[in-house]
C-alpha cells in the first residue's frame, strides 16, 4: 500500500511538472493563479490552459493506457517482452488512422482517430497468429520478431503516405514515434472514454486472467472459459492501445517498462498490478515528456523517442535474461 | 558423382544467368523510367554516341544513382550472407541486428559535428561499435553466445540507435531535419559519381579481403572442432569475417543510408535462384540479388507517386517486412526458433 502511495505521489509530482515546466518559465505560483483565477489576457495563463493542460491529459490517458495494456499483454501471453509498441499493435492503430485520412482526403482529427481501434485489434490478432499463437506456441522470441516485422512494415507504409502527402515533419513525428506536442488537436474526450472502458474491462477480467495463467485445464475447472477471457483481454488491449495512439501516436516501450515495476508495487495481484501500471505508466510518460522538453530547448524531444531511449536498454537486458529454451 | 556435380553446376550457372539477366533488366528499367520516360533506343544512342536525352540521363540524371544503388545493394547483400552463414540463422542480418542503424547514427553525428572525416570511415566506426555492443551484450552469464540472443540483443541495439537518430533529428532546423530523416530511412536520391566511385572502391577492397577469408568461412561451416582440426583458429577467423561483414554493410550505408531489409532478404533469395551451397557462391548470389533489390526499390520509390521522390528505404520496409514474417513462420515450422 505504501508503494502505491509513493507511486501516486510521483504521478502528482509529474503532473505538476508538466504544467509548470516549459519554454515560458512558470513556477508554481503562476500555475495556481492560472487554475484558480484564469486571466484570458495573460499569455502565460493561456499557455497553461491551451497547451500544457491538453498535454497533461493526453499524457495521463496514453501513459495509463499503455502501462495497463502492457501488463495485460504480459499476463496473457506470459511474455516479458510484450509491449503494444514492440508487438506492432501501436503501428496497426497508427496505420489505420493514417490510411483512413488518406482515403477520406482529410486531416486525421476527430472521428478519424476512431479507426485506431479496428487497426489495433487487427494488428493484435495478426501478430498473435503470425507469432504462432494459433498453434499454441507463441514464445517470446517468435512474438517479438513477428511484432517487429509487422511494426516495420506498417510504419513504412505510414512514412510513405505522410511523405507522399508532403505533410509537415511534425505530423511524421507524431505518427511514427509518438508525441504529446500537439495534444490540443487530438480528440482527448473520446479517447478518455475508450481508455476508461478498457481499464474497467481489464480490471474486471483480471482474476480470470490469473486463473488462466495456471493453465487452461485448471482454469476450466475453476469455471473460466479461456477463449472468452482471451477475447476480453483482446478487447481491453485494443481499447487501451487505440486510445493511447489516438492521443499520443505510437509511443513504444512504455508497456515493457511499466509491468515489471507494477509487479513490485502491486505485489503479484493482477488487479493491483493493473492499477499500479496505470499510475506508473502515466507518471513515467509525463516525466519522460518533461525531460524531453528540458534537454534541448527550444526544440523538444518527442516523448516516443524518450521512452525508446529508456526502453531499449531495458529490452536488451530482458532479452539477455530469456532462457535459451524459453519459447525460443 | 561427376554427373551429379555437373547437373548441380549447370543449375548453378543457369541460376547465375537468371540473376544477371534480372539485374540487367532492373538497371535498364531504372534508367528508362522517371520524370522523362526514355526508350531503350534512346539509352542505346546515348551510350554509343554520348548525345541526346539518353546520354544526359546516363551521365547525370539517373546513371550515378543506379550505379550507386548496385554497389550499395551488393555490399549489403554480401554482408547479410556472411552473417547468415556465420551464425547459421537466416534472421542474422546486419540490418536486423542494428549494425546498419548504428552506422547511420555515426554518419549523422559526424556530419552534424562538422567533421571532415569521410563518410565511409564514420559509417564503419558506427557499424563496428554497434556490432561490438551486440557481441558483448549477448554473452550470457555462463559465457556462451547463442544466435537468437545475438539477434534479440541486436534488435535492442537497433531500437536504441533508432531512438538516438530521432533524438538528433529533433534538434535540427526543419529543412535539415527532413533531409536527415530521408537519409536515415535509406535513400538513393541525388547521388553523384563520387558516391558510386566510393562504394565501388571500398567494396572492391573488401571483396579482395573476403575472397581470402572465404575458405575459413567454409571450414567454420563444418563446425568448430573440425575446423580447428584442419588448422583454423576458429574464433579469430570468426572475428575477422564478422569484421569484413560489418565493414561491407557500413560501405553500403555510407552511400545509401541504413536501407532496411536488403541484407536480410538478399542471401536467401539469391540462394533460392542459384541453388548455391558453398559460402563463396552464396555470397556472390546474395550480392547480385542485393543489387537487384536495391535498384528496384529505388525505382519503385521514385516512380510510385508521380512527381515525388520517396526514400528507397520505405519500399524495402514495405516489402522486406512481409518477407521477415514469412521467414519466421517457416523457421517456426522447422522448429529452429
Amino acid at each position: 500500500m505504501r508503494a502505491m502511495a509513493v507511486a501516486a505521489l510521483a504521478l502528482v509530482f509529474a503532473a505538476v511538472l508538466t504544467l509548470t515546466v516549459g519554454v515560458r518559465e512558470g513556477g508554481f505560483a503562476l500555475l495556481w493563479q492560472a487554475l484558480t483565477a484564469f486571466d484570458p489576457t495573460d499569455p502565460a495563463h493561456i499557455a497553461i490552459h491551451s497547451i500544457r493542460m491538453p498535454r497533461l491529459i493526453a499524457g495521463l490517458i496514453a501513459g495509463a493506457a499503455l502501462g495497463m495494456a502492457g501488463t495485460i499483454m504480459q499476463a496473457i501471453t506470459r511474455n516479458p517482452l510484450a509491449d503494444p509498441g514492440i508487438l506492432g499493435i501501436n503501428a496497426g492503430a497508427a496505420f489505420a488512422v493514417v490510411i483512413g485520412s488518406l482515403i477520406a482526403g482529410r486531416a486525421d482529427n476527430g472521428l478519424m482517430a476512431a479507426l485506431a481501434f479496428p487497426g489495433a485489434a487487427a494488428a493484435a490478432v495478426a501478430v498473435f497468429a503470425l507469432g504462432g499463437g494459433l498453434k499454441g506456441d507463441a514464445g517470446p522470441v517468435r512474438l517479438t520478431l513477428a511484432g517487429v516485422a509487422l511494426s516495420a512494415m506498417l510504419l513504412s507504409f505510414v512514412s510513405a503516405i505522410i511523405l507522399a502527402r508532403n505533410e509537415a515533419l511534425e505530423v511524421f513525428r507524431f505518427w511514427v514515434t509518438g508525441s504529446l506536442a500537439q495534444a490540443g488537436m487530438r480528440p482527448l474526450g473520446y479517447m478518455a472514454v475508450a481508455a476508461v472502458f478498457g481499464s474497467a474491462l481489464a480490471i474486471a477480467i483480471a482474476p480470470r486472467i490469473e486463473a488462466l495463467s495456471l493453465g487452461s485445464a485448471l482454469a476450466r475447472g475453476l469455471g473460466t472459459n479461456p477463449g472468452r477471457i482471451q477475447f476480453g483481454a483482446l478487447v481491453a488491449v485494443t481499447a487501451l492501445t487505440g486510445a493511447a495512439v489516438g492521443v499520443a501516436g505510437p509511443v513504444a516501450f512504455l508497456g515493457l517498462l511499466v509491468p515489471r515495476l507494477a509487479r513490485r508495487v502491486g505485489g503479484h495481484v493482477l488487479r493491483r498490478e493493473l492499477i499500479a501500471s496505470a499510475i506508473l505508466g502515466a507518471a513515467i510518460l509525463l516525466f519522460a515528456d518533461t525531460i524531453g522538453r528540458l534537454v534541448t530547448p527550444p526544440a523538444e524531444i518527442r516523448v516516443g523517442t524518450m521512452t525508446a531511449l529508456i526502453g531499449a536498454p531495458m529490452f536488451i537486458w530482458m532479452a539477455r535474461r530469456l532462457r535459451a529454451g524459453a519459447g525460443a | 558423382m561427376t554427373v551429379k556435380m555437373n547437373a548441380k553446376m549447370t543449375a548453378g550457372i543457369r541460376g547465375g544467368l537468371v540473376l544477371a539477366a534480372a539485374l540487367l533488366l532492373a538497371i535498364v528499367l531504372s534508367l528508362m523510367i522517371g520524370q522523362i520516360r526514355l526508350s531503350v533506343s534512346d539509352l542505346w544512342t546515348g551510350l554509343l554516341t554520348g548525345k541526346g536525352p539518353g546520354a544526359l540521363t546516363l551521365r547525370v540524371l539517373r546513371g550515378p544513382g543506379v550505379v550507386t544503388a548496385i554497389g550499395a545493394g551488393a555490399a549489403l547483400g554480401a554482408s547479410g550472407a556472411i552473417f547468415q552463414i556465420l551464425l547459421r540463422n537466416p534472421l542474422a542480418a546486419p540490418d536486423v541486428m542494428g549494425f546498419t542503424s548504428g552506422a547511420g547514427l555515426a554518419v549523422v553525428c559526424g556530419v552534424l559535428a562538422g567533421t571532415t572525416l569521410p563518410m565511409p570511415l564514420l559509417s564503419a566506426a558506427g557499424g563496428l561499435a554497434a556490432a561490438c555492443a551486440v557481441a558483448i551484450l549477448a554473452i550470457k552469464r555462463d559465457g556462451t553466445q547463442v544466435p537468437i540472443t545475438l539477434i534479440l540483443v541486436g534488435l535492442g541495439i537497433g531500437f536504441l540507435t533508432t531512438a538516438g537518430n530521432s533524438f538528433i533529428v529533433t534538434r535540427l532546423p526543419p529543412e535539415q531535419a527532413a533531409e536527415a530523416q530521408r537519409w536515415l530511412t535509406g535513400s538513393l536520391a541525388a547521388r553523384d559519381w563520387g558516391h558510386a566511385a566510393q562504394v565501388f572502391g571500398c567494396g572492391a577492397v573488401l571483396a579482395v579481403i573476403l575472397a581470402i577469408q572465404v575458405r575459413a568461412l567454409g571450414l567454420l561451416e563444418l563446425g568448430d572442432d573440425l575446423a580447428n582440426g584442419l588448422g583454423l583458429r576458429s574464433n579469430r577467423a570468426r572475428l575477422q569475417l564478422a569484421g569484413t561483414g560489418v565493414l561491407l554493410a557500413a560501405t553500403g550505408v555510407a552511400v545509401a543510408g541504413p536501407v532496411p531489409f536488403i541484407a536480410l532478404m538478399a542471401g536467401p533469395l539469391g540462394m533460392r535462384v542459384t541453388g548455391a551451397t558453398q559460402p563463396g557462391g552464396r555470397i556472390i548470389s546474395a550480392a547480385v540479388t542485393g543489387a537487384i533489390i536495391t535498384v528496384l526499390a529505388d525505382l519503385a520509390a521514385r516512380s510510385i507517386v508521380p512527381g515525388l521522390q520517396l526514400p528507397a528505404g520505405v519500399m524495402t520496409g514495405i516489402f522486406g517486412a512481409p518477407y521477415l514474417l514469412w521467414l519466421l513462420s517457416r523457421e517456426m515450422d522447422a522448429g529452429d526458433i
